[in-house]
């Protein structure tokens, strides 16, 4: 029996735009296994990316907790937040969001350096991920010389450079070619066999196909 | 990768930003210490001027403010009521040496130079002087000058040498040894001979006055006003009076220097809150990669603190290089011109490492509210920002 990593209880939030509240979320309770390949799958505005923002500790639920591996991550300060995105999850995001003045070794290396990894091992283990994702010749490219495709690959190196424990990404072929998608998808099934637990975000039918789990928000909850 | 060379590459990212926003602080620095350079010049030179002068007191006009004494000094103005017949009765005053200055302006090659009629005789032994070349004025009927060691140098004289004052040829006798103080740009001639050059009659500028027992001072001062209806201040409160002024000018230059830091430090300001808004995605990604508020605070306040030291470094070299360039212009006003003129620029250690570090505090706190601004956004707003 495998354990969760991510629990999620009564979780709600909601946001106050002037006079009008926006329910983002109304009340999700879900279960992530360790090791598990999980989509989270639903339409436009549903609440999906505000679900993987509270799991990934980027926001504060206005209500519920988020238990990730065994922490409840609701009680945590900033700082303490900071520290879990740093140690535990690996975001991947729609727009890449690479540090556009950097090559792409330098943004997995800033990566490592909020990790705590010392300078002199950052370069190799830069190194070892843009191969890994198969990039170790576009190491001192910048984003602006890759496609969308690369571009994609290099934030899933960074996004490893701490070895998290979890990975979190919000449509991350969202902006790609459909080549360009099937080499992000071949990358995620390779992690995934080699024990990451890996959570999706999509609309993509195709791409939740692919998954082991499928979890589906509408309305800001939990439909079958 | 380390927080440092994150923050040079951000920071370099932006050339033309970069190098405008350094070019504010650059000049507001290089104002600063070229103002304050040749302040701290203008002081040590009035300084080395007063131990060099060789008397305690001087005796100038009754009532004469700060700035009528330094223009006396310099020639500028002429006391009408200092006559040799005062001299000769304060020579009469025993327990003290005294002597005759008559000071006037004159050029050489169109470059002014201070023209002194002195007793001969009386002020080689009171100065102390000694000759470098040629021979000392052989007495009042001499009609011939000695040039200090810096005046000779500047025009190229030595013993031989003719020079024109007044339209009246003289010839260069000799060449004084180098003493550091305002001798050394002066050319002396015969008290008589420069009365009649100058057309001043027997007055003379002011009365330098040795006095033999210090303690005895103040009663000093006293015989002398009873003696002559003039007045007398101490070298000391001489030295008080133009350091005031000077201090005075200084503290208004560096004002205005100040202002340009100023200024420049709210150009520091304007170009981090661009960049906190136009990095604000980049906030978010750190954020999101595991970066703590304080880690963000410090990325913004070191990339302004960087702009401070780089800034710092280089107003300093460009102040100094001004400072060198305009100092000999700057000597010639009636305040500098009491001393030394060679216009030499102070390149003090701790004005050098002071305006860098001035330079760093102002632009890092510069730096304090666009980092906080920075520091305090949401991951999730920041990285959502489009």
């Amino acid at each position: 029996m495998s354990e969760a990593i991510i629990r999620t209880t009564d979780l709600a939030k909601s946001y106050l735009s002037g006079d009008v509240t926006t329910h983002a979320l109304r009340g999700v309770d879900l279960e992530i296994q360790k090791g598990s390949f999980t989509c989270i799958i639903g339409p436009s505005g549903h609440g999906k990316s505000t679900l993987m923002h509270l799991v990934g500790g980027l926001d504060r639920p206005t209500q519920g907790s988020v238990v990730l591996d065994g922490t409840d991550i609701s009680r945590l300060d900033n700082s303490q937040l900071a520290k879990l995105r740093g140690d535990k999850i690996g975001f991947v995001f729609q727009f890449f969001n690479l540090l556009q003045g950097l090559t792409a070794r330098e943004n997995v290396e800033v990566a490592m350096m909020l990790a705590g990894v010392p300078e002199k091992e950052q370069a190799s283990g830069a190194l070892k991920l843009l191969d890994m994702v198969g990039l170790a010749e576009k190491a001192d490219s910048k984003p602006s010389q890759m496609s969308g495709g690369q571009q994609q690959r290099v934030a899933i190196a960074r996004a490893l450079a701490n070895d998290p424990a979890i990975l979190l990404m919000d449509e991350p072929t969202g902006n790609l070619d459909s080549a360009a998608e099937a080499e992000v998808m071949e990358i995620l099934r390779k992690l995934h066999k080699e024990g990451k637990t890996v959570v999706l975000v999509t609309h993509n039918n195709e791409i939740a196909k692919q998954a082991e789990h499928v979890i589906c928000v509408k309305d800001g909850r939990i439909s079958s | 990768m380390t927080l440092s060379k994150l923050v040079i590459k951000n920071i370099t990212r932006r050339r033309g930003r970069f190098v405008f926003t350094l070019l504010g602080i650059t000049i507001g620095i290089a104002s600063f210490v070229t103002f304050l350079s040749m302040g701290g010049s203008l002081k040590s030179e009035i300084n080395r001027e007063s131990a060099a002068l060789g008397a305690n007191l001087v005796v100038t006009p009754m009532g004469a403010c700060a700035y009528e004494q330094v223009s006396i000094l310099t020639g500028e103005l002429l006391p009408p009521n200092i006559t040799m017949e005062d001299v000769a009765k304060i020579k009469g005053i025993k327990g003290l040496t005294s002597i005759a200055v008559l000071t006037q302006k004159s050029a050489i090659n169109n470059k002014p130079v201070s023209i002194n009629g002195i007793n001969s005789a009386e002020m080689k032994p009171f100065k102390g002087w000694e000759m470098d070349k040629g021979a000392y004025l052989s007495g009042e009927d001499d009609a011939s000058a000695v040039v200090g060691f810096a005046a000779a140098d500047q025009f190229k004289l030595q013993p031989g040498s003719t020079i024109v004052v007044r339209g009246e040829r003289l010839q260069v006798k000799g060449v004084l040894k180098e003493t550091g103080s305002k001798d050394d740009v002066t050319v002396f001639v015969p008290m008589q001979l420069a009365q009649r050059l100058y057309k001043t009659g027997d007055k003379v500028s002011y009365v330098a006055v040795k006095v033999d027992n210090l303690a005895l001072t103040d009663q000093y001062i006293q015989t002398i006003k009873e003696t002559v209806n003039l007045g007398v201040v101490s070298d000391k409160q001489m030295l008080k009076s133009v350091l005031s002024i000077v201090g005075t000018v200084n503290i208004t230059l560096q004002m205005i220097a100040a202002v340009s830091v100023l200024a420049a430090a709210f150009g520091i300001i304007n170009t981090m809150m661009t960049a906190t808004y136009e990095r604000k995605r980049e906030i978010g990604i750190l954020q999101a990669l595991g970066a703590k508020q304080r880690t963000i605070f410090t990325i913004f306040l070191l990339e302004s603190g960087f702009y401070g030291v780089i800034g710092g470094i280089t107003g300093v070299v460009v102040g100094l290089l001004v400072s060198t360039v305009a100092a000999p212009y700057i000597s010639q006003n009636a305040f500098t011109s009491f001393v030394k003129g060679s216009g030499g620029t102070l390149i003090d250690p701790v004005t050098v490492v002071g305006s860098i570090l001035f330079s760093a505090v102002v632009a890092i706190v510069a730096g304090v509210y666009p980092a906080w601004r920075a520091a305090r956004l949401s991951p999730v707003e920041a990285i959502s920002y489009e």
